[in-house]
């Protein structure tokens, strides 16, 4: 009887072990069923944090910043003159302003940006110094009659399941990147965005100035999709600017903002 | 601004250390990323606010005398996703800080971690994605 009760348990205990691990096996093959139902490649929306260590090797890395950066864009002579001298400025220790940053440093800032989706417009809000863009996508063509602007102006289109993203109207006072790359008025731009998977986002950059690069060149850059997110405020303010260069800068002795920048001479 | 290249997003100190050297924002990468360092001192001002967040730290030096160290961090949208807050540190904590220093000599840093008064450790938070470990 006692034998007979002990394995009629084990037998039980079996049974609902199988169940267990049955209905586990189903659970996580179901989630994934769900991750991939939900995967529309063309819902952009979200928060989406930077990858940098999924680029490319061989390409531009925007976020070499050891003072060297290798390799280097394709520059003109004039491209190669603008970078050196807005690499030294750099390098003075006085970037910190609070001008916009432009589309391009805007992306390659290892901060998190958010896609709004509007009927007309898919608009991006990037954290850092809370900067904006917005790309038309109703259609229309980018204005040959508008002011230049540090953010350009920016028109998308959906190619399958790729969207397009030409811009241009810069006004040259830019940086590419933090490193300095520099940027003209006649600069235009292409992305090609892509959701690569449920998680992750990939964008191909095209940059075509002729005055400053002699053949247009690419930058891949992936972001992760961030659900748990909500932006954070992070203006740049010339106040705080100036608290920080009083208290770290100057302790440091280097000079913050009060280093004058190359074109200002 | 030290390494404030970096520093402007932070330097990341070892964390984009993987991807990014560091970023510093306002200025040229003058910190030692290769020498951390790890002091142990006083709080004496804690300031949340961007660009990064600083830390003063008394520390005594080898005759006993206190040196002000100027400590700076990401910035607090940063710290907060490491499980920071505004409260997190105060005037008069006894703290540990691994920094890595500035390369002109000035008692002048870049937090990469600290150890609360309570133990607790923080990161100095990272920039971007970390790649799978």
């Amino acid at each position: 009887m006692r034998k007979s009760f002990v394995g009629s348990a084990l037998v039980l205990t079996g049974a609902l072990a199988f169940l267990i691990v049955a209905r586990a096996q189903t659970d996580r093959s179901g989630a994934a069923k769900t991750n991939a139902a939900a995967f529309d490649p063309r819902d952009l929306t979200g928060i989406w944090n930077p990858a940098p260590f999924m680029q490319p090797k061989g390409e531009v890395n925007p976020l070499d910043l050891g003072g060297h950066p290798n390799p280097l864009p394709p520059f003109t002579p004039a491209g190669e003159t603008k970078y050196l001298a807005n690499a030294k400025f750099i390098a003075a220790g006085a970037v910190l302003d609070c001008d916009p940053f432009g589309v391009s440093r805007n992306f390659f800032t290892p901060r998190p940006f958010e896609i709004l989706s509007t009927r007309d417009r898919l608009v991006q809000h990037f954290e850092y110094y809370d900067n904006w863009r917005e790309i038309w996508t109703d259609g229309r063509k980018i204005p040959t009659d508008i002011d230049p602007e540090y953010m350009g102006y920016s028109i998308g289109r959906w190619d399958g399941d790729a969207f397009v993203v030409d811009s241009g109207a810069y006004n040259g006072k830019a940086f590419l990147t933090w490193q300095g790359f520099p940027i003209s008025e006649s600069m235009h731009q292409t992305e090609r965005w892509q959701r690569v998977d449920a998680d992750t986002l990939k964008i191909v950059f095209t940059f075509d100035d002729p005055l400053n690069y002699a053949k247009p060149w690419s930058i891949t850059g992936f972001w992760k999709l961030r659900k748990d997110w909500v932006l954070d405020a992070h203006p740049c303010t010339l106040s705080a600017i100036k608290e920080y260069d009083d208290r770290v800068n100057h302790a440091d002795k280097l000079p913050g903002r009060d280093y004058a920048k190359p074109d200002s001479k | 601004m030290k390494g404030k290249l970096i520093s402007g997003f932070g330097l990341i100190a070892g964390l984009l250390v993987v991807c990014v050297p560091i970023f510093a924002h306002h200025g040229g990468s003058d910190y030692d990323i290769q020498h951390p360092v790890t002091l142990k001192g006083t709080v004496t001002e804690f300031v949340w606010a961007n660009p990064h967040c600083q830390v003063f730290l008394d520390v005594k030096d080898d005759s006993g005398k206190a040196v002000n160290w100027t400590i700076e961090t990401l910035a607090p949208a940063v710290l907060k996703r490491a499980g920071w807050s505004r409260e997190t540190l105060h005037a008069g904590n006894q703290i540990s800080i691994t920094l890595v220093p500035s390369k002109k000599g000035t008692p002048v840093g870049m937090l990469r971690k600290v150890v609360l008064p309570d133990g607790s450790e923080l990161s100095g938070g990272a920039l971007g994605e970390q790649p799978p470990q």
